[in-house]
């Protein structure tokens, strides 16, 4: 079975400043993937280059066995590669009825609106008492809950997210790692960075150390790993 | 009476084409945020076309939105070549000042060369006055009176209601989750421009029917759309049609009471005014969007 995504020799940074170097990886394999390592290697430029807000200098992107490098962020969106970013400020002025509306708006999720919406509400009871309320009215917490409900509007294939328990209150963070966790039972693979490694063992099956641009470690499923190995690779030896 | 009756009748009238002409300014500002210093200019060259249109003997029902969808495909297109190329720059809010302005400057004197600068007059969209609490207005100024709240209307039905109104707002509040949810960008930009032109170019046409037109007669309402949206607050839609219509009021009592020569002067004392007590407007909050 082939990767559902795969990325080689991804080079790619901002003017300047290449950030990426010959970076390659794949997801959508064996279960969930998780990305970590030290803040300000790579990780968010990644995803970026992934979901086309970012044009990579060299290097391919393939999904579902077809090139996607360097096609928009709405030819990306069609085929079902989702991207929630980091600390997501979202539509402050939208409703949350209008933010998931928003989600279904590309062709392909269209017809799985009612469905869809059903599931967010599901997952994420709190929404439907907010439904009118404006997304700058609400907390963090269920800000994130808004942008994770709007890109499961966009019906995923593959759903990534970049730290979506950032700077949350831990009451609210178990709430959302178990949201997580069950978006994945309901068999959308992810793509995860996350700073908290125990959730991030619990919820992904193959692992990423991403350090300097590169994958600095690779952690297969079957390859055990414990939390102190990790915490070593992590802020080095 | 007639006082009052004069200053009403005054400020609805003036209030309307100023709402017509600030909406669209604050709709390019919102989606944008770039501020168009060729919406003046959008405005003439929709009541020209429309006269051209007349020229050649086309009925005024058929001339009124031909000229209309002509100018949104005028003002795409002006969007595409003088602003798209410049998004994603850090200072593009001042380049997009010089590019429209420099726009601005070519397609007057562009309309000077074609049509000359001679006076011209547009037919008013209805014939005829009537007296009204003792004023005198004529029905073509009726007419916009009517026609303009039922326009803005539709325009806040079609943000607030439709999904591609509600894509043009999403855009106004955040570029990058626009684009990840698999908006295009780049053409509700030009959608936003395109529907300005076209709220410049009604806004021209009504004017065109009432004065005589020359190739800078947007100066003075972008002007006045300028002192309206800083007035009302440039964040929302429904703050610069409320200003639009406090501005007619003052300028209509103003008018009255001290005279045609003072009015600028007060007009801009209330700007200064504004921008000391509220700089973000009367109507708004600080952030930019359409809601």
């Amino acid at each position: 079975m082939s990767a559902l995504l795969e990325v080689s020799d991804l080079t790619a940074g901002y003017g300047q400043v290449t950030v990426l170097h010959r970076l390659s990886m794949a997801a959508g394999e064996f279960g969930n993937v998780g990305l970590f390592g030290p803040n300000g290697h790579g990780k968010t430029t990644l995803l970026r280059a992934i979901s086309g807000l970012l044009r990579p200098n060299s290097g391919t992107i393939r999904f579902d066995g077809e090139p996607i490098t360097g096609l928009s962020p709405r030819a990306i969106v069609a085929r079902g590669l989702i991207h929630v970013p980091q600390g997501n400020r979202l539509f402050p002025d939208l409703t949350i009825a209008d933010c998931l509306a928003l989600g279904a708006y590309s062709a392909h999720a269209r017809p799985h609106e009612e469905a869809n919406r059903e599931k967010v509400l599901s997952i994420f009871p709190k929404l439907r008492e907010r439904w009118r309320q404006r997304v700058r009215t609400l907390s963090g917490g269920e800000r994130q809950m808004v942008s994770i409900g709007t890109a499961l509007m966009s019906h995923p294939r593959l759903l990534i997210l970049d730290e979506p328990t950032l700077g949350l209150a831990p009451k609210i963070k178990d709430e959302l790692c178990a949201a997580v966790l069950a978006i994945s039972k309901g068999g959308v693979p992810l793509i995860v960075v996350e700073q908290d490694v125990e959730f991030l063992l619990e919820l992904s099956q193959h692992l990423y150390l991403v350090n300097h641009g590169e994958v600095a470690t690779e952690i297969r499923p079957g390859q055990t790993m414990d939390h102190a190995e990790i915490m070593s690779m992590y802020f080095g030896h | 009476m007639g006082a009052s009756a004069e200053i009403l009748f005054g400020g609805l009238f003036q209030g309307s084409l100023y709402a017509m002409m600030a909406v669209g300014l604050a709709l390019v500002w919102t989606t944008i945020g770039v501020f168009n210093f060729s919406h003046g200019v959008f405005m003439m060259l929709g009541a020209y076309l429309a006269w051209q249109f007349v020229d050649i003997g086309l009925p005024l029902p058929v001339v009124l939105p031909l000229a209309v969808v002509a100018m949104a495909a005028i003002g795409w297109l002006l969007q595409a070549s003088v602003v798209r190329p410049l998004i994603g720059r850090p200072n593009i809010v001042l380049v997009v000042v010089i590019t429209t302005l420099a726009a601005a400057s070519l397609i007057e004197n562009g309309v000077l060369e074609l049509w000359g600068p001679r006076s011209k007059q547009i037919p008013p969209l209805l014939e005829g006055n009537t007296t009204i609490g003792g004023v005198g207005v004529s029905m073509h100024q009726i007419a916009i009176i009517v026609i303009t709240p039922v326009i803005l209307a539709a325009l806040w039905l079609f943000l607030n209601r439709t999904r591609l109104g509600l894509a043009l707002r999403a855009v106004a509040q955040n570029e990058d989750a626009s684009l990840l949810v698999g908006l295009n960008v780049t053409a509700l930009y030009g959608l936003a421009f395109a529907i300005a032109a076209a709220l410049a170019a009604l806004a021209g046409i009504f004017l065109g029917g009432y004065r005589f037109m020359s190739p800078v007669m947007g100066a003075d309402p972008l002007l006045k759309a300028l002192i309206v949206v800083v007035f009302g607050g440039i964040s929302s839609i429904s703050g610069p049609i409320f200003a639009a219509y406090l501005i007619g009021f003052f300028e209509a009592a103003s008018n009255y009471y001290f005279g045609l020569y003072w009015t600028p002067a007060l007009l801009f004392a209330v700007l200064i005014l504004t921008l000391m007590v509220r700089p973000e407007g009367m109507f708004a909050r600080s952030s930019r969007s359409l809601a």
